[in-house]
């Protein structure tokens, strides 16, 4: 399914590591390598506050949403992994958000709490903790939200990292992702056209073969039960959810399970945007990616 | 920026020193913080912090101040006898009205003493050429607006936007405060600390410059700017004239005539008073202003009236006289203006006579074109001459970085114009609606506000914006303060075409500002349908520009050598105007 990677304890590259630690201190600086992650960042939560108001008129009558709300992550214990140096995790902060940052990098996290240090309003529900997503799972703590965007392309052994990142969601807790798809097209925007030709990216920044499509995700999560516990007579016993995906029609996952929207760098404007559910050929590169854990009694 | 490229070395620098710094400033200062410090209470400053604390998606997440270092007080009980108007008058597109209507601040202006724009009457003041717009013709009047744009006084804008802030608690308004000093931390993205000399300490998420032309913020920022001073001074002042006859219209119609020494302009304000605006040359200004202010209403009715050499005659006589120190009484220049009138042989009863009118007069079936100049003026209101100097700026970007990040201009801190086209504010008032919207939508999505990238859509959107309005109204002066024969028939040409062709007419129509900015509406692109009337005439005076050139590289290349004319072939074929920096 994925790209074949031996199964190891840990999802953590050592290479990748060091790159990101040499590139920390670049990490705010607006203008240099880092500047497509700033442009990015506003589209990120744009889509994490779409999809959380779309299940939230859902699942209210209409009257008791506010669209207009700025901390509409009140309330919400919500994790970043791979925060790097801390770009998504201060916008869910800002909005409202308890939110954890966890990177496997030292020197991110030294970066990102120095950041952080610089804006009062961060210091109530912001905290970084250096470790990697595998080590809160023996913590009993689990998120309604988490978030790893431009990670996954990153790690060794992404089915593990993403049963990581399921199993750490509590139940009807949100999963944001986001990612580059493994295409031609991909290769020459982010590696070729980023990478070797304009300079806009360090050079070895992504590895073509650690991409991952839209559609190997959704393979991923339809074959995906998260474990429950479930009593039964009084003695708890596990068992298991429905799949995270119970079908796809034409491809595409329903509305309340999953999306996969596409994003695309306008260069006129210098800026992202996020193209229209099931544009054609938009998430052939840099993509979103949402998914819903099964509800507590969603067991199928 | 520069102290990124040794990032490993100051990194670890930072990490070890920033946190025992970060704890002596704060045991050692008691500073405030805020998410947004404006500085300046003129319209644009005030206009933004009602933008911004009217917005109900900011309620209770945006700690705002306004710092002045005037008394507002007095703005706020500015108030005025009926039929007395301050000098100061701004023209508001129905653009910017709109976006006054949206955040609420249009209520709290005195309607009663605006007065709309419903036709426009500007002409050659060499070749009589002359082009008229009138809302009928736009077809505004069925869109709901009542003319092309609305004569306001900047006292009663800036009174009305100050009574609406006052009406909402979110923004802390500090006058009577003045910046002694801008100073920021030596890391960068920290932020930037206003001192005010009454010892209050301002830290500010972001420092907003609605500080006018000389603006601090904008030297704290380190951003440069390029422009020049027009030879030219304005004289602004309040007339008062007869209430137009029953065979007339309203008072209603604006005049501008392009004298080789400017522009006069004559904006009306109620039935009886008018605004004038009257940008000349210096010494010129200084001599007018030291007549007698009813010397100075006859030279207004001549200088809209008189042939162009007869009014250069009297100025010659006025700059005399001053020289001398014996400036012209009334009965000179009456006798002065008469002898013109009638070796021009301009009938006493025509409208185009300076004389003022008997009081029987008013009776009288009035001569067919009236319409063609504006009221003849009776008196000057005392104490409204004054006079200004012209300036072309504009800044390089409107965003700081390094060490003036988190820092952003607006208004006339970030471009100052000729204000013969009276875009000046409404520049302004369109900058503080799109940072005041850029402002929201970055709140929404949890970003930081002082951030470059934030901020980064509002140069985008308005530099170009801002770039084509200023440069169109730079090139109406140069190519009007000439008298040079082929120019003065390309131009009129040009505002004859004008005037007829019905398709540009309709192009203005539909960009005078009849369409409401949508503040719900995402970011885009310079994608909007609101191009200003400016923007159509700018297009055809840039056409215009470009002949008048190649006119006179011909010129210059029958007096001079080849060479030089293929020198200026090759400068005219070049674009000249600055290309903006920060737009990519």
């Amino acid at each position: 399914m994925f790209p074949t990677r031996l199964l190891r304890s840990s999802t953590v590259n050592a290479n990748e590591i060091a790159h990101f630690s040499r590139l920390s201190a670049e990490w705010w600086n607006e203008r240099g390598e880092f500047s497509f992650l700033h442009k990015m960042n506003p589209v990120r939560m744009q889509f994490i506050r779409e999809k959380l108001l779309e299940t939230a008129y859902d699942e209210q009558p209409e009257e008791a949403v506010d669209a207009k709300k700025v901390g509409i992550l009140e309330g919400l214990d919500v994790l970043d992994v791979g925060c790097g140096g801390g770009l998504l995790s201060e916008s869910l902060a800002r909005i409202g958000a308890r939110t954890t940052g966890i990177d496997a990098s030292e020197s991110n996290i030294s970066i990102a709490q120095h950041h952080a240090s610089l804006d009062p309003r961060l210091a109530s529900n912001l905290t970084y903790k250096h470790a990697p997503a595998e080590s809160l799972l023996t913590q009993s703590k689990r998120y309604d939200v988490v978030c790893s965007m431009e990670v996954l392309e990153h790690v060794d052994n992404p089915s593990m990292f993403l049963k990581t990142c399921a199993e750490l969601l509590k139940p009807s807790g949100h999963l944001f992702l986001s990612t580059i798809s493994r295409t031609p097209l991909s290769y020459f925007l982010t590696i070729f056209m980023a990478e070797k030709v304009l300079r806009e990216v360090a050079d070895g920044t992504h590895t073509y073969s650690k991409y991952i499509k839209p559609s190997e995700l959704l393979e991923f999560f339809q074959l995906y039960r998260s474990s429950l516990p479930y009593s039964v007579n009084g003695d708890s016993v596990q068992t298991q959810s429905r799949p995270w995906i119970t079908r796809l029609y034409s491809g595409e996952p329903t509305r309340k399970e999953a999306e996969v929207r596409g994003m695309i760098y306008n260069p006129l404007s210098a800026s992202w945007v996020i193209a229209p559910r099931g544009a054609w050929g938009a998430a052939e590169c840099n993509y979103l990616f949402w998914i819903r854990k099964p509800a507590l009694n969603d067991t199928l | 920026m520069l102290l990124y490229t040794n990032g490993p070395r100051l990194l670890s620098k930072f990490l070890r020193s920033t946190p025992p710094n970060r704890l002596v400033r704060c045991l050692s200062t008691n500073h405030e913080d805020y998410d947004v410090v404006i500085v300046g209470g003129g319209p644009a400053g005030l206009a933004l912090a009602c933008a911004l604390g009217s917005k109900s998606e900011l309620q209770n997440v945006l700690k705002i101040a306004l710092v002045e270092a005037g008394e507002l007080s007095r703005v706020h009980n500015w108030s005025s006898p009926n039929g007395s108007f301050s000098n100061r008058v701004v023209s508001l597109t129905n653009a910017s009205q709109a976006f006054l209507k949206d955040t609420g601040s249009w209520d709290y202006v005195e309607l009663e003493r605006t007065a709309p724009v419903e036709e426009m009457q500007v002409w050659d003041g060499i070749s009589d050429a002359r082009i008229t717009f009138s809302t009928s013709e736009l077809g505004l009047s069925s869109t709901g607006h009542s003319g092309m744009a609305r004569l306001i006084e900047t006292l009663n804008l800036q009174r009305g936007l100050l009574r609406h802030l006052h009406a909402m608690p979110t923004v802390q308004i500090i006058d009577k405060s003045r910046v002694q000093s801008i100073t920021s931390d030596e890391a960068p993205g920290s932020w930037p600390m206003v001192h005010l000399d009454t010892g209050r300490m301002l830290k500010a998420r972001l420092l907003i410059g609605a500080d006018g032309p000389n603006s601090p913020v904008r030297s704290f920022a380190n951003i440069p700017s390029y422009g020049w001073s027009y030879d030219t001074q304005a004289i602004v002042c309040t007339m008062d004239h007869p209430p137009k006859g029953p065979f007339l219209g309203p008072n209603t119609t604006a005049y501008q005539r392009f004298l080789p020494t400017g522009p006069i302009a004559f904006l009306p304000i109620s039935a009886t008073a008018s605004s004038l605006v009257w940008s000349t040359k210096p010494a010129l200004a200084t001599a007018l202003k030291a007549c007698e202010p009813s010397v100075l209403a006859r030279m207004i009715n001549a200088a809209f009236r008189l042939p162009d050499v007869s009014v250069g005659y009297i100025h010659n006589r006025i700059l005399e006289a001053h020289e001398a120190g014996k400036p012209l009484t009334e009965e000179e220049i009456n006798a002065e203006i008469l002898w013109r009138e009638q070796s021009h042989s301009i009938n006493q009863t025509s409208a185009y006579s300076s004389m003022v009118p008997e009081a029987s007069i008013e009776s009288r079936i009035p001569p067919s074109d009236v319409e063609l100049v504006p009221p003849i003026v009776t008196s000057i209101q005392p104490g409204t001459v004054a006079s200004f100097p012209l300036r072309y700026n504009h800044t390089e970007t409107y965003i700081g970085e390094g060490q003036g990040s988190r820092t952003v201009l607006v208004g006339d801190a970030a471009h100052t114009i000729h204000p013969l086209a009276g875009q000046g504010l409404n520049l302004g008032l369109g900058d503080v609606e799109c940072l005041s919207r850029c402002i929201t939508e970055a709140v929404m999505r949890g970003g930081d506000i002082g951030a470059y990238t934030c901020l980064l859509p509002y140069t985008q959107e308005r530099y170009l914006e801002n770039h084509k309005i200023m440069s169109a109204c730079d090139k109406l002066h140069k190519i009007y303060s000439t008298s040079f024969g082929p120019l003065v028939q390309l131009r009129s040409v040009g505002l004859e075409v004008l005037n007829e062709l019905d398709s540009i007419k309709a192009a203005i129509m539909m960009s005078a500002g009849s369409v409401s900015r949508n503040n719900n509406r995402l970011l885009s692109y310079n994608s909007d349908a609101r191009t200003t009337m400016f923007n159509v005439a700018a297009k055809g005076v840039e056409s215009m520009n470009t002949a008048a050139h190649v006119a006179r590289v011909v010129r210059d290349g029958l007096t001079g050598l080849a060479v030089d004319t293929l020198q200026n072939v090759a400068k005219a074929a070049t674009p000249y105007h600055h290309a903006p920096k920060d737009v990519p």
